[in-house]
């Protein structure tokens, strides 16, 4: 039989910059699941991540349960400010998981860990230089932030 | 002969490891047998959805995974409560658990061909096929 290195197995979180990187392991059961969630959950709070990037490089096999696990992990980090980044799905996964049918609003979705740098680093700079709400009209606050994120939307891939 | 079962494999499940073993077992077949890996992927996924679901609704089943010369069939077959609308479910979107009623939609989506046969208080059975190009 097939290793498998979900059941049981214990994901690394790591700290990189203002990301918390997750190598998210493959045939996850539902334990390993909940239990990888609530310690992204205690490490976003531990190290005040501004970004959760779950590196999917790994995963070979994304059903419903996992779309709703991506979903709602984002939706809680969210509650602490925190947002989610998927990066390195595979090309099979990516088909499957569009014909499926499965959406993930409002989750950003980057090719690799190089360009989720890329793109925290970016939004940190942003967010540092950017003007008090109110200094600017609005329109050129959105402007600004359309122009400048290369986000993907899974959704629209 | 055509029909004749270049391979098979059987899983029983009855709880969610016997579910992420049986789908990784598929996606090792379904490559062995040289489809395209994103074909392989959904056998694996359907696998896994329909696992999922006999685990989850019936409490057990069994799998049957069937290669033939021309086209790979999945067969899932429970005992459990059956499914009183399955054109609802078939149409998508209904859950009874607070799923996303995705399960059995994107499986079709997923296959060539797909079919529930379901009796309420007896069991269910459902057979996909994916044609191999
Ligand atoms: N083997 C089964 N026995 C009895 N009822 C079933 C079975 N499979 C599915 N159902 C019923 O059909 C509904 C839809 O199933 P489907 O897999 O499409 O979605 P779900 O399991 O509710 O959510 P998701 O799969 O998206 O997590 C289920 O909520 C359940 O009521
Ligand atoms: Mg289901």
């Amino acid at each position: 039989m097939e290793e498998l290195d979900g059941v049981g197995a214990a994901s690394t979180i790591q700290k990189l910059e203002s990301l918390l990187l997750v190598a998210v392991p493959r045939d996850l059961t539902d334990r390993d699941v909940l239990r990888l969630r609530r310690g992204v959950l205690e490490s976003v709070r531990r190290y005040r991540s501004r970004w959760v990037l779950l590196d999917f490089s790994r995963v070979d096999i994304c059903d419903s349960f996992f779309g709703r696990f991506i979903q709602s992990t984002a939706r809680m980090a969210g509650l602490m400010g925190s947002e989610v980044i998927i990066s390195g799905l595979q090309d099979a996964v990516i088909e499957t998981m569009v014909e499926l049918g499965m959406t993930l609003p409002n989750i950003h979705a980057v090719l690799d860990l190089d360009d989720a740098l890329a793109l925290s680093r970016e939004q940190e700079q942003q967010d540092g230089g950017m003007p008090a709400p109110g200094v600017e009209p609005l329109e050129s606050w959105e402007d600004e932030v359309v122009v400048a994120s290369p986000f993907t939307n899974l959704s629209e891939v | 002969m055509a029909n004749t079962p270049l391979n098979q494999v059987r899983f029983t499940i009855s709880n969610v490891v016997d579910v992420v073993k049986a789908r990784r077992r598929g996606l090792v077949v379904a490559t062995e047998m040289g489809l395209h890996p994103a074909e392989a992927n959904k056998i694996a996924v359907v696998i896994s959805e329909l696992g999922r679901n006999i685990e989850q609704y019936a409490g057990e089943g069994v799998i049957t995974l069937t290669v033939y010369d021309k086209y790979v069939e999945i067969i899932a077959e429970d005992q459990g409560p059956g499914i009183p609308d399955v054109a609802r479910v078939l149409a998508g979107g209904y859950t009874t658990s607070q799923g996303m009623g995705l399960g059995i939609s994107g499986s079709k989506r997923l296959m060539d061909e797909f079919e529930i046969q379901s009796v309420v208080g007896k069991g269910t059975t459902i057979r996909a096929l994916k044609r191999l190009r």
